[in-house]
């Protein structure tokens, strides 16, 4: 019989049942999670909206609950809305620097097919001029 | 949807416990502010919620604050705030809460998830690029290396993987994070997410749709405020707390 209540329960200084529906999620290992979650949302509001949750997504719940109660006490004001416009400032910055060197890449391209394009010309040109220089007279006819 | 600055209230974000006499909707003048006739409690001068939950649709918003985060502590969350920063915070709950409740597993982390996915697309994009761009800039270049199969292959994140609030800058718009421009490219994101890190995408498509009521929320809480929707705000909250480093 595992008697070590969780943390939940030890925060709270109750009893913690066997089927205590924080146990599975905020170990007695851990009790900053806890407390963290608590901070922000209350042990009651938490544990209404992990019993509304199937079993099998109460973990990842609990740890986005965790991860937005972090934010939220990191920065009272903006919580994740912070976290949201950073990344939003990242992608700005990303697409601007990915049209930046999609232009460089196609002024690249540009100027590197222009200069095959002039050398296979100045080539051909040079093979036409050759063709053209050989002798056809038959001196021999003329004496006749 | 708005949560407006009650009409009575005077410059916008006016403190509702420094004096409210007229900074508050309670008593007489155009009765309970919405959070106070959500809770069906007298709304007392000096009401914490009064300038940012109006009698009419504030009580609805506030019907989700109190569901994901309870009212004493959102009282509590913005006593400790200035009374400058209380809408923005308002604003942040607003959306947070709306967000659980239309994913109750992921919340607002889904748009996160799929935001930071979309950064680490863009990052390998532009980092092929890059390569494919000295290539060309060389005097002889090579061929070309071939481009990747594809450039979504980054492992699933978690959220261990998230930024942390440490790492925010410290001005940004807030109305731009409730701009319908950021919405469809983050919905289209989602539908190239990994479902398993979801686990169903009802409240990722509910949330693109009610992005417009939050918009609309946003813009009229700054609007009220006094604040340009295009106008920044400083972000001035502490921010040296250690990042997060739980897995899940």
């Amino acid at each position: 019989m595992n008697s070590e209540r969780c943390a939940a329960c030890k925060y709270l200084r109750r009893r913690c049942p066997s089927d205590c529906i924080f146990a599975p999620y905020f170990p007695s290992n851990n009790p900053q999670r806890f407390a963290c979650v608590h901070k922000i949302y209350g042990a009651s509001n938490v544990g209404k909206m992990l019993q509304q949750l199937p079993t099998h997504k109460r973990v990842q719940a609990a740890n986005s609950l965790y991860y937005e109660a972090q934010c939220r006490i990191q920065d009272p004001v903006y919580g994740c809305v912070g976290i949201i416009s950073l990344l939003l400032q990242q992608i700005h910055n990303a697409e601007n620097q990915l049209a930046k060197t999609q232009a460089e890449i196609a002024v690249l391209s540009n100027s590197h097919t222009q200069d095959s394009q002039f050398q296979q010309n100045f080539l051909l040109q040079q093979g036409n001029v050759g063709q053209s220089s050989s002798p056809s007279t038959q001196p021999s006819s003329w004496f006749k | 949807m708005s949560a407006t600055v009650n009409p009575s209230s005077s410059g916008g974000s006016g403190s509702s416990c420094g004096g409210g006499g007229g900074s508050s909707s309670s008593s007489g003048g155009s009765g309970p502010c919405g959070a106070c006739k959500f809770l069906r409690r007298k709304c007392v001068p000096g009401c914490i919620f009064a300038p940012y939950f109006d009698s009419e649709q504030g009580a609805a918003h506030f019907a989700a604050v109190h569901k994901v985060f309870g009212a004493s502590n959102v009282s509590k969350l913005l006593l400790h705030i200035p009374v400058h920063k209380r809408l923005d915070a308002v604003v942040t709950v607003c959306y947070e809460a709306q967000a659980r409740l239309r994913d109750p597993v992921y919340g607002c982390v889904s748009h996160i998830f799929a935001l930071q996915q979309q950064v680490v697309n863009l990052q390998a994009e532009l980092s092929y690029l890059q390569t494919h761009l000295a290539t060309l800039e060389l005097p002889s270049p090579p061929a070309p290396p071939p481009p990747p199969a594809t450039l979504v292959t980054s492992p699933p994140l978690s959220i261990a993987d998230l930024p942390s609030a440490s790492s925010v800058p410290t001005t940004y718009d807030l109305s731009s994070l409730f701009d319908p421009m950021t919405q469809p490219s983050w919905a289209m994101q989602q539908r190239q997410m990994d479902p398993r890190q979801f686990g169903g995408s009802t409240g990722s498509s509910s949330a693109t749709s009610g992005g417009g009521d939050l918009q609309s929320l946003a813009r009229e809480l700054l609007h009220r405020n006094g604040s340009p929707p295009q106008g920044s705000m400083s972000c001035t909250g502490s921010l040296s707390s250690p990042s997060i480093s739980k897995r899940d």
